[in-house]
């Protein structure tokens, strides 16, 4: 009896690790692996919108998405929407990161020191990140409208501007209200994983620093920044994959306009496959948005000297 | 001692406070970062104020120009008419029901996978982690095609349930897409902090790997537990796309597609959209306010290598 419990405790202390480990793969193979293949089966095909019928079409999704057809005419052959739209997601990421990041590193050099109260200003300045996007997205929408928002309301009635802005006519101020909306929504995420890395800075190093008679500027490039490079490096990854991927706040501000003025990669993947019902050339899309993600976590790991994980 | 003034010397000087002794560097500098800290907090936190105050103002009120920046009768009517003319019950309780399943399935999964990946050298552990690490990467919104054919029609299991397209359980299914590798990773780097004596001790006391990983491991995970299932609880509550994608009826749509739900072509309810907003910012508010700690730790564990 007692043998016999010996040999089962002893057959699943050997299969722990299968147990442990197996059920979790097998579920990201079902739920990550399979539909990650399923996206590049499907971005060779081509739908009929009506019948629903398949037909092989090869690499024509990509070709017509990215290359100029016909009577158009665009630079180095490319397509014009193509163009327009990754120029727009371009600014839209490398503006609210760019901010994001520096603001964010402001406030985390602050919130590093020994202040009363830290805790709380922590949370204070936390809070943006965690409520859903769509809420914030809309929030802001809120703020910059063009009647009865804060935004137009504060100008006005503080006599600053005689006329109200119609912020989302026009498609730059558009542009500029959504970096607005990203910049407040992550900032907080660039200021937790800074203020993270800067606890990996020697207290003495500053002292040492001090003693030698190095200003502010020279302590931070020669003291904070070399212990403090591995969480730019994660901040700056995760914020820039995270933005290009971004379909909330663009969707619930904008959708894209006025015009095309605000479209960008994530609203234009979801306006061909959902919204035009194009699943092969949102496919398409998808394959292009993950190599890109790849290949921008793989250039920024090269910039900064810095193997990967 | 610096001889440059600052405008915060200015402010000391016109305050009558100062001598450069009796302010000594550290304090002046202490009193400029609160003073900076303080404006950004306020300037953040202006929108959530000023949707809030909108979400409590009469209809009429949030359409009244000049603008009111305290509402002048406020009252709670916006709240209780979502409740009475859409089903923001239901909207809550899908909401509830997926982010609780979501967290629990990837809590589980991600602490045990997590303690094998940290204890044990078994075969293709390193390129097993990788890929799962690097699964993060993948961007949900590139597989939107797929897992709508996936949800419409499920292989193995499609003759059973049919198509699984505005479900709940489809929107459980692809939220562990994203929490589950992030879980894993999170735990696996918990585990690495506690010591690997408390296992040998288990082992020493006569206990087999499952009692020494339930008895004596699991408690001292507590706090990575915690700060996993608070952000999976988090990302889950507050996701768009996938519900965007995948359910288009109030049995499986969820509080951020409620809140959309406000906009209509040309005209907006927002005197009611800031209501149900509130509502669908609310466990974010709570949790940021009350778990900040582990919002750190688990945002900061799974961000940082090793």
């Amino acid at each position: 009896m007692s043998t016999e419990k010996n040999t089962l405790r002893r057959t699943l202390d050997r299969l722990f690790v299968p147990l442990t480990v197996g059920p979790t793969l097998l579920w990201i193979a079902a739920i990550i692996v399979y539909p990650t293949l399923k996206l590049l089966w499907s971005s060779v095909f081509w739908q009929n919108p009506i019948s629903g019928e398949k037909q092989f079409v090869g690499i024509r999704n990509f070709t017509e998405l990215l290359f100029a057809t016909g009577s158009q005419t665009g630079v180095f052959g490319l397509a014009p929407d193509f163009v327009s739209i990754t120029w727009h997601t371009v600014v839209y990421v490398g503006l609210s990161v760019s901010i994001s990041f520096f603001l964010g590193l402001g406030i985390a050099l602050l919130l590093d020191r020994d202040l009363l109260g830290r805790g709380w200003l922590r949370t204070a300045v936390i809070v943006p990140w965690v409520l859903p996007y769509v809420m914030s997205g809309l929030m802001w929408r809120w703020m910059f409208q063009s009647q009865y928002g804060a935004i137009n309301g504060l100008l006005t009635q503080s006599g600053l501007l005689s006329q109200k802005i119609a912020f989302f006519s026009d498609g730059t101020l558009s542009m500029m209200a959504l970096i607005v909306a990203d910049i407040w929504v992550f900032t907080p995420f660039i200021i937790i994983i800074l203020l993270a890395g800067l606890q990996n800075v020697p207290e003495q190093l500053y002292d040492a620093a001090e003693v030698d008679g190095a200003g502010r500027f020279s302590r931070f490039v020669n003291v904070t920044y070399p212990f403090l490079k591995p969480s730019i490096l994660v901040a700056l990854t995760i914020r820039i994959i995270f933005d290009i991927r971004a379909l909330d706040l663009v969707w619930v501000m904008t959708q894209g306009g006025p015009g095309k003025s605000t479209e960008v990669w994530a609203s234009w993947l979801y306006r061909t496959a959902q919204v035009f019902n194009r699943p092969g050339e949102g496919a398409a899309l998808g394959v292009v948005l993950l190599a890109v993600t790849f290949l921008i976590v793989a250039a920024l790991y090269r910039i900064f000297g810095e193997s990967p994980y | 001692m610096s001889t440059k003034r600052s405008t915060l010397d200015s402010v000391v000087d016109a305050l009558g406070l100062d001598t450069e002794d009796e302010w000594p560097y550290i304090v002046r500098e202490r009193l400029l970062a609160y003073a900076l800290l303080a404006v950004y907090v306020v300037v953040i936190w202006f929108p959530i104020y000023y949707i809030l105050i909108t979400s409590l103002k009469p209809t009429t009120e949030v359409l009244q120009i000049p603008v009111t920046f305290v509402p002048s009768h406020p009252t709670i009517s916006n709240y209780i008419e979502i409740f009475q003319n859409r089903p923001f019950g239901t909207f809550t309780l899908n909401s509830l029901v997926v982010a609780v399943t979501t967290t629990v399935i990837c809590v589980t999964l991600g602490t045990v996978t997590g303690y094998s990946f940290s204890r044990y050298d078994f075969f293709g552990n390193k390129a097993l982690l990788l890929s799962i690490v690097g699964a993060r990467m993948i961007p949900p919104i590139a597989l939107i095609v797929p897992f709508f054919s996936i949800m419409s029609n499920p292989p193995l299991i499609g003759g059973l349930t049919g198509s699984l397209y505005d479900t709940r359980i489809a929107l459980i299914l692809t939220y562990t897409f994203f929490n589950l590798p992030f879980a894993v990773w999170i735990m696996k780097n918990y585990f690495d902090g506690v010591p690997e004596s408390l296992d040998e001790q288990a082992r020493i006391d006569g206990c087999s790997r499952w009692e020494g990983f339930v008895k004596i491991i699991l408690p001292m995970a507590k706090p990575g537990i915690a700060a996993t299932a608070i952000l999976a609880f988090i990302f889950s509550w507050n996701e768009f796309v996938f519900a965007l994608v995948l359910t288009s009826s109030p049995q499986a749509q969820t509080l951020p597609i409620a809140v959309s739900l406000f906009v209509a072509d040309d005209f907006v309810d927002w005197a009611h959209l800031a209501a149900g907003g509130m509502i669908a910012a609310l466990p974010g508010i709570l949790f940021g306010l009350f778990f900040q700690r582990y919002i750190v730790s688990g945002l900061t564990q799974g961000a940082v290598k090793e």
